[in-house]
């Protein structure tokens, strides 16, 4: 096991005294019965892109890595199904995959340095969700690594599976307080033939005739989102091409025919409600177009910026992020600016807000109050250290959190495993 | 005379919920195993209150606590093994709260599977999980077992399809969960758990919309093993369409003279292929999937032309475990799932094991999904036969296994295979599972006996199956 120190893994003010990289799952199990054993607290790294929307650890002795956990254990392109170590990058995958022309439909920012287990243990549901489900949803099998130092496996490689309870989706979305997650299993999909990504620009008054217009669509695009505030998206911006009018972004994927079907009554729906021009990306350009305006939902901007998604219906969610927008109409609560993306198909509203260097603590932790009430269950996302400190990242604790804590208790009795992170503390 | 136990349910709750009389109980005995107990009172309340009023007199009294849905699984999951309280959801069973923009239902667990799709089509909109058993099983069994059925090939099982749970705890507590809550998936974990973590007394489902197009076929194969080959070489082409079941020369028989649906009576086997989405894409899906069966020996092809068509295709294929009734004296229905590439392999053992143990066997299955469901045909008198049926049981289960697949794809562990359990998972696997059920029942309060060995660990499966009631593949 290589050990070294490194202070580019702080979290909120601590940094661990050290990091350690098991070499495969068994010393992965290892190192944490060690650390349980001396009480000493662990905090699990993958690509670090989401490490943000969880509090600091109360407690923080080791970081665990799992960059070396990146074989491909189990790959059968005609079973649609694939096993990999949990510190395989998605990029990687998704290469391995798109080489057999499959890919796995899960949405994340930062692709090339996100990690499976990181990814899966943020629980991260991107936008494509509404047509291919969140990661709780692909995921088929995992093994995990307790903190008794055994490997637990769940699930397997097959798409149906109801042997045993359902433990992958404990893991998911447990931010590394309950086991880490050393590898999992996913059900794959053929890669869409076409792929086209529509951006349109329209005026502030035209809103609610561009919704309606859109929303009567027969053929649904896969993701479809508003984005105000945020810089439009452009091949090469220009200074005087900087146009903060709200957009139109919507994804198109299948068959050649669907999609182009598809785009050409999104772009009349658009044409009939006054949008002037509806620019069109297709093949890579519609791909990484796409991953731009994913990688903008943990991006950090200004001087101080922290970013909350907010889960809901879909059917408010434009609703819900012009109330986050209106919170700061007036400037109020000393934020100089907020950027909102309202997720029509899954109901998500995403704001990003920057705030100057020179706020202080309670301002910063009264607008990160009054976004999360306009936004409804919302937790953080991305954040500076600078704000990550004052904004909680979870806001309401849930009803269940006996429960919850109870499940803590019995998978990690000593409390070594990414101490105060979660929800209530937990 | 009352046992104190039923005496303070009738206090509480009053002779119009509660069942204490034998007579009354003998219908809570079973389910579609063959197992069957008698619990000591059942109740059949009309809201959550009082199920929780229930259950907490069930744990003062140290009486174990079993839901019910329509009782048609397979496994023995809702045989109450050690007496106690039956919780039957008969009379909750509205839609509670339906939201058709949003494409959500609020419903209550008593609701038919069938009835919630049926009372939404009119909004375009539909309910995807559909077992087989949707015409009579219940929206609350089917989040006990995480129900498939042949649409899961697509569209994912009830655990997609759930985004938030109401339950109450073993201390008659009651709780709200959401899959957009902060905070670990309780839903997710209830979802599959048999009734053995809490009682489910209200469910949240996501509905999907209508597709603009659904075409289903039907070709004719020589033998299964073919038809099976036809499916693994679909999958592998990269197709994956809403449904691709498999039946063989034995089923389509029986199946047809019951039903007159138009499925090819004289094939060895028959591939049912349904393709959803796009008119474009339907009629391309169709076309690739028809070259694909016919390289792999299709002796024909042919397509419903309408909505009638395709629905007598499919109420026949979701009758099939009924229609054997007419031909089999009694039957033992086995689920198991494999990767899809295995499919024919594993046809070919388990001809090969039905053989050896002199069984007819006929096969019913979710090919797309690997989602196997061979029929062992017998007779419950001779007791020879039920010793085969036993053994041949174990062995397809353990040749799945061998071929990286596993014991249970749909009908859930329940009191059948609880031992064989040990033979997917090692000790330390299931360990995991059993901290969970600690802290949501430390007791063991909510259905004993179910999912988990026993303890003494064998691995052999233990108890004889025998006649089937339900038609529920």
């Amino acid at each position: 096991m290589i050990a070294k120190r490194n202070d580019a893994l702080r979290l909120g003010t601590l940094s661990p005294a050290r990091v350690l990289e098991p070499a495969d799952a068994a010393e992965m199990a290892a190192a944490l019965a060690a650390s349980a054993a001396a009480g000493e607290s662990v905090v699990l790294h993958g690509g670090g892109t989401l490490q943000r929307s969880a509090n600091p650890p109360a407690r923080y002795d080791s970081a665990l890595l799992t960059t070396r956990l990146v074989a491909v254990h189990e790959y059968e392109p005609r079973d649609l199904t694939i096993g990999t170590g949990a510190g395989m990058t998605l990029a990687t995958l998704q290469r391995t995959l798109a080489a057999q022309r499959q890919f796995l439909p899960l949405d994340a920012p930062l692709p090339a340095r996100a990690t499976i287990g990181g990814t899966l243990a943020a629980g991260w549901a991107g936008p494509r969700r509404a047509t291919y489900g969140r990661a709780r949803d692909l995921l088929i099998g995992a093994t995990v690594a307790l903190t008794d130092g055994t490997l637990a496996v769940c699930g397997g490689m097959v798409v149906k599976n109801v042997t045993g309870y359902d433990l992958g989706k404990l893991y998911v979305g447990s931010h590394g307080t309950l086991g880490a997650i050393v590898r999992a299993n996913f059900k794959v999909l053929p890669a869409p033939a076409a792929r086209q990504l529509a951006v349109a620009t329209f005026e502030d008054d035209n809103r609610e005739r561009v919704l309606a217009h859109v929303g009567a669509m027969t053929v649904p695009p896969v993701a479809l989102l508003i984005r105000d505030g945020f810089l439009a998206l452009r091949d090469a911006p220009r200074p005087e091409d900087i146009d903060f009018r709200p957009q139109i972004v919507a994804l198109f994927e299948g068959s050649e025919t669907t999609v182009d079907r598809a785009v050409r009554e999104y772009r009349s729906a658009l044409g009939a409600a006054g949008v002037a021009e509806t620019r069109i990306l297709t093949a890579a350009a519609a791909g990484s177009g796409f991953q731009e305006v994913l990688d903008e939902y943990v991006a950090l901007a200004g001087a101080v910026s922290f970013t909350l998604l907010g889960r809901g219906k879909p059917a408010d969610a434009t609703l819900r992020a012009e109330r986050a927008r209106a919170t700061f109409a007036s400037g109020g609560a000393g934020a100089t600016s907020i950027e909102t993306i309202a997720d029509l198909l899954t109901g998500d509203v995403v704001a990003r807000v920057r705030a100057p260097a020179t706020l202080d603590a309670q301002t910063l932790a009264g607008a990160g109050a009054a976004v999360r009430s306009a936004l409804g269950r919302a937790q953080l996302i991305a954040a500076h250290d600078a704000a990550i400190t004052h904004v909680d990242a979870w806001g309401e604790t849930p009803s269940t959190i006996a429960t919850m804590r109870a499940l803590k208790e019995r998978f990690d009795p000593r409390n070594v495993l990414a101490p105060g992170r979660f929800v209530g503390a937990i | 005379m009352l046992s104190s136990f039923a005496s303070r349910l009738l206090d509480a709750l009053g002779p119009d919920v509660v069942r204490a009389a034998p007579e009354d109980l003998a219908v809570y005995a079973f389910d579609a195993y063959s197992e069957d107990k008698l619990p000591s009172a059942a109740i059949v309340p009309h809201d959550v209150r009082e199920v929780a009023i229930a259950v907490r007199i069930a744990r003062e009294c140290g009486e174990p606590i079993v839901p019910r849905g329509a009782g048609t699984g397979l496994c023995g999951g809702a045989v109450p093994s050690r007496g106690g309280l039956v919780v039957s959801f008969a009379r909750m069973n509205r839609i509670v709260e339906l939201d058709v923009r949003n494409r959500r239902a609020r419903v209550q667990p008593g609701l038919i599977n069938l009835d919630l799709s049926a009372a939404i089509a009119g909004a375009g909109i539909f309910y995807a999980p559909d077992p087989s058993s949707q015409k009579i099983s219940t929206i609350g069994g089917n989040v006990g077992t995480n129900a498939g059925g042949p649409h899961c090939l697509s569209y994912g099982t009830t655990t997609n399809h759930v985004l938030g749970l109401e339950y109450v705890d073993a201390d008659g507590g009651l709780h709200h969960t959401s899959i957009d809550d902060a905070g670990y998936d309780l839903t997710g974990v209830l979802v599959g758990s048999e009734g053995t973590l809490g009682i489910v007394t209200e469910v949240d489902v996501r509905l999907m919309k209508l597709p603009e197009a659904v075409r289903v076929c039907v070709a004719a194969f020589a033998d299964v093993e073919s038809a099976s080959e036809a499916v693994s070489a679909i999958i592998g082409a990269g197709i994956v369409p809403t449904a691709l079941e498999i039946m063989d020369a034995l089923i389509t028989r029986a199946v047809e003279a019951h039903y007159h649906a138009g499925y090819p009576e004289n094939a060895g086997a028959v591939l049912l292929a349904e393709i959803a989405g796009s008119h474009d894409d339907v009629a391309a899906g169709e076309a690739a999937i028809a070259a694909i069966a016919r390289e792999h020996g299709a002796l024909s092809w042919r397509a419903a032309r309408d909505q009638r068509e395709r629905d007598a295709l499919w109420a026949a294929r979701k009758g099939a475990a009924g229609a054997i009734g007419r031909i089999a004296p009694n039957y033992y229905i086995q689920d198991a799932c494999v990767p899809r590439t295995r499919l024919p392999e594993v046809m070919h053992a388990i001809d090969a094991i039905a053989r050896d143990h002199q069984l007819p066997v006929g096969n019913v299955f979710h090919a797309g999904d690997g989602n196997l469901h061979p029929l062992l045909i017998f007779d419950r008198r001779e007791r020879r036969q039920v010793e085969a049926v036993v053994s041949a049981g174990t062995e397809i289960l353990r040749t799945c296994i061998a071929m990286g697949g596993t014991i249970s794809g749909e009908h859930g562990i329940g009191y059948e295979k609880r031992e064989t359990l040990s033979l997917v998972f090692s000790p330390d696997d299931l360990a995991a599972m059993g901290r969970v059920r600690d802290v949501f029942d430390p007791m063991r309060a909510f259905n004993p006996d179910k999912i988990f060995p026993s303890g003494a660990m064998c691995g052999e499966v233990g108890t004889p199956p025998s006649a089937r009631r339900t038609a529920t593949a």
